[in-house]
């Protein structure tokens, strides 16, 4: 894995020169996956590409749609960690990474948090949107969520999701107690996590007629998907809106992640809010209806590739989601690379089928 | 959201509002009957309400043309002439009688009752399914529960409630809820009160309903079920072309999601050619009947694609499809098969095309005997009678034109039985 070595050692996490490096890691992740992992070979067997030869652009390679992943478990080799997917629909996919997928995504997160200015060395207060750990919890969001507590030193943590005997709960109260406290404090507050739950609560705080007045610094970090929310999400100017309303966060303090467990890289809002393609992936839109490549501009499905992992088949994944690649040249935040635009999720897979009123009592089958 | 005595509830108060049903279903039960013209005159009156466009804000998410069908289906189905006629053909007599006098016997009256309650656990893959099932219920007296499938888009609760505005005694005999479909307790305690579930869906939701209802609850099953489209000497038949197009149309329009679409087209050849040069025939009527009934709504187009994509990367896995020989156009497949099994296709256009010879059919179809229902012809008229009957013996219960497999007809039964008869008793008084 020479190639995704020297493609995760860039100086410059957004470097628009390395497209032939790119695609070389990814010809090298190929003849990794095709020898390691049986289904996988099958599959590229059965779409006609047996060979790294086979790939000329990075279009070509086999692409696995996570809808795939969460039906079929793909192993291929040796692992260190296991993360799933969060489930919004019930079904998870499993990704495993082995020592070298981890090494390099610590080398990209370093790098890309130190771009943005999230890395920082004053201690913080951390109110994260989403789940405290728990040894019943393999979500990514969960694992990722925390560890996004360590980018700047903590002096404490508090989460709104409960691990209750009846599963997670959100717990709202307990916040607005804790902002009533930080508010005094000289500690800038960073908020993580789902972006859905962070909109709850300025609407709750707003309800309540409460704001606050964070010290200097404070930011909101969001990330984990809008999962069922995108109607609220078409409203994000409403978001910024609340943001300085109920808690005086500016809209510049307010950075996005986007990524999946099936492809984690990291995709962090410039403040243009753009989520720019750093130079470990690549991302093509497909046409909703022949899957082929899309033109800059053009809505479609969203793929993405990044030769990152090899103890899994997550070269080139299909995720659920739509969206544009904008030019990025035109960007005022001086980030040449294209950006991807998250415009919504294919409409709800509980298809239905005579067999699908039905998939919904299958989920209680066990009784 | 809930819908309980008339009045709207939390989904909290679930737990509840069960319990309280609990006691005022003997109350109800013991006080009155439900007579049909109720149902009856409260259905007439949302036809009219539905024809002067009162919910035409409810139907926005539905194409144009699909909402004039169904507005057409409507002013004849929910005609009150309609629903008379439904009664009658699907009860027989409805009327009490006293029989014969015979030597050394009582005579006694004889007549149909509702079942009492009627818990529906229906299927979301048919618009108005749920609201039908329920006015099926309530059409035989029954106190009807009813669990809203997940998809639905409260369009079924809404038309429910009008009922109640316009015939406010149904209150008594409607309660509805949103419960999830993990929620077992729930869905049980709903079984435990009543005397008979109805249920739509696939085998593995029967098993799972069997699993939670008390035992001497009788379950009314509508299974899930594989529709073909059998095509015989095609040279032959006139119009062949229309018929085809008729059968691409049915197919793209259901995308193959009912139990009547056509997942298998079945050829009565044994040779593969002839299989191959129908299908490069039926490739571009497909492709364009798909064309023209595509959604404009990109998710659902992209998610139709990658439900078909994923199939098609599984095929390659030896998990589904057989990926023998494929024929693709944009947004639909013909997939040639050796075997002449009735299996479910990968749906959304994409149709499995296998060889079977007359000869066969009692033998594929003994097979299938669980899963049978509809049988689409594209054959010369004269044959039509003799395979009718060859697909009736065999098992089929509904016979149609290939363009036809989907379509209503006043008078049918379902899945070879009328529901009305299925949620009444009969009861014997001596006189």
């Amino acid at each position: 894995m020479k190639l995704r070595r020297k493609l995760f050692s860039s100086k410059y996490p957004y470097d628009c020169t390395k497209s032939e490096l790119f695609l070389g890691a990814c010809r090298e992740n190929f003849d990794h996956l095709i020898t390691h992992c049986e289904d996988y070979s099958k599959i590229c067997r059965g779409l006609g590409i047996t060979s790294s030869e086979d790939i000329s652009k990075v279009e070509d390679i086999p692409v696995i749609p996570t809808m795939l992943m969460k039906q079929h478990d793909f192993r291929a080799g040796r692992y260190m960690v296991m993360a799933t997917s969060s489930g919004t629909s019930g079904k998870m996919s499993r990704v495993r990474f082995e020592f070298g997928a981890l090494w390099s995504a610590l080398k990209m997160s370093l790098k890309v948090t130190r771009y943005h200015g999230i890395i920082s060395m004053r201690p913080c207060r951390y109110i994260v949107m989403g789940y405290k750990p728990h040894r019943s919890n393999k979500t990514a969001v969960a694992k990722t969520a925390y560890l996004t507590t360590f980018l700047a030193p903590a002096l404490s943590r508090k989460f709104i999701l409960k691990h209750t005997p009846d599963g997670y709960k959100p717990d709202f109260e307990s916040i607005v107690e804790a902002l009533k406290k930080y508010e005094k404090g000289k500690a800038p507050v960073r908020f993580m996590g789902f972006p859905s739950y962070t909109f709850f609560l300025f609407r709750i705080l707003e309800e309540k007629g409460l704001s606050f007045k964070l010290p200097k610094g404070s930011k909101i970090m969001l990330g984990g998907g809008w999962k069922q929310f995108y109607q609220e999400a078409a409203d994000k100017e409403t978001f910024y809106k609340l943001a300085k309303k109920t808690l005086d966060i500016e809209e510049e303090n307010i950075v996005e992640f986007y990524g999946a467990v099936e492809h984690p890289i990291l995709y962090t809002s410039c403040p243009a809010h753009h989520f720019h393609v750093p130079v470990y992936s690549n991302i093509v839109i497909r046409d909703p209806v022949s899957l082929e490549p899309l033109e800059k501009g053009q809505t479609g499905l969203v793929n993405l590739i990044s030769p990152l992992c090899k103890a899994t088949p997550i070269l080139s994944i299909m995720t659920d989601d739509l969206g544009i690649l904008h030019d990025g040249a035109t960007c005022p935040c001086g980030v040449k690379s294209p950006y991807l635009e998250i415009i919504g999720r294919v409409a709800p897979d509980d298809i239905k089928t005579c067999a699908a009123g039905a998939a919904d009592i299958i989920k209680g089958v066990k009784v | 959201m809930i819908l309980f005595d008339g009045k709207t509830y939390e989904s909290s108060e679930q737990d509840r509002l069960l319990t309280e049903l609990k006691d005022r279903i003997p109350v109800i039960l013991s006080g009155k009957q439900l007579s049909p013209e109720v149902v009856v005159d409260a259905v007439d009156i949302l036809r009219e309400d539905l024809l002067k466009g009162r919910f035409d804000e409810l139907l926005t998410s539905f194409p144009k043309d699909v909402v004039a069908t169904y507005k057409k289906q409507a002013e004849a189905l929910l005609s009150k002439e309609h629903l008379h006629k439904k009664i009658a053909t699907e009860l027989g007599d409805t009327e009490e009688y006293i029989t014969d006098p015979m030597d050394g016997f009582s005579q006694i009256l004889v007549k149909k009752m509702p079942l009492g309650v009627l818990f529906h656990i229906a299927a979301g893959n048919m618009d108005f399914l749920p609201a039908y099932s329920l006015a099926e219920g309530l059409m035989t007296g029954n106190i009807n529960i009813l669990k809203l499938p997940s998809a639905d888009n409260g369009l079924s609760l809404k038309l429910i409630m009008q009922l109640i505005e316009y015939r406010p005694e149904l209150k008594d005999y409607i309660y509805v809820f949103d419960t999830a479909s993990t929620d077992i307790q729930g869905m049980r305690k709903m079984a435990e009160l009543s005397n008979a579930i109805s249920v739509w869906g696939s085998d593995m939701a029967i098993e799972a309903v069997r699993g939670l209802a008390p035992t001497g609850v009788k379950i009314i099953e509508w299974g899930q079920k594989l529709g073909f489209c059998y095509i015989s000497r095609l040279d032959e038949v006139k119009d062949a072309k229309e018929e085809l197009e008729g059968l691409a149309k049915h197919i793209a329009t259901t995308k193959q999601l009912l139990c009547s679409s056509c997942q298998v087209i079945y050829l009565d050849t044994e040779n593969p050619d002839e299989l191959r040069s129908f299908a490069v025939r039926f490739l571009p009527l497909l492709e364009k009947a798909a064309n023209e009934n595509a959604s404009e709504e990109i998710g659902v187009l992209a998610r139709d694609t990658l439900i078909s994509y994923t199939q098609r990367l599984k095929g390659y896995l030896g998990e589904e499809e057989k990926q023998e020989n494929v024929l693709r156009g944009r947004g639909v497949s013909l997939i040639l098969s050796s075997d002449s099994v009735l299996e479910l296709s990968p749906m959304m256009c994409n149709v499995l095309i296998k060889p079977l010879p007359r000869a066969k059919a009692g033998e594929v179809l003994y097979e299938s005997r669980y899963h049978l229902q509809t049988a689409g012809l594209i054959c010369p008229d004269e044959d039509r009678g003799s395979l009718a009957d060859l697909f009736t013996r065999c098992g089929i219960i509904r016979v149609t034109k290939g363009s036809d497999m989907s379509a209503y007809f006043p008078g049918e039964c379902h899945d070879g039985e009328y529901a009305l008869s299925r949620y009444v008793r009969i009861v014997n008084v001596e006189k």
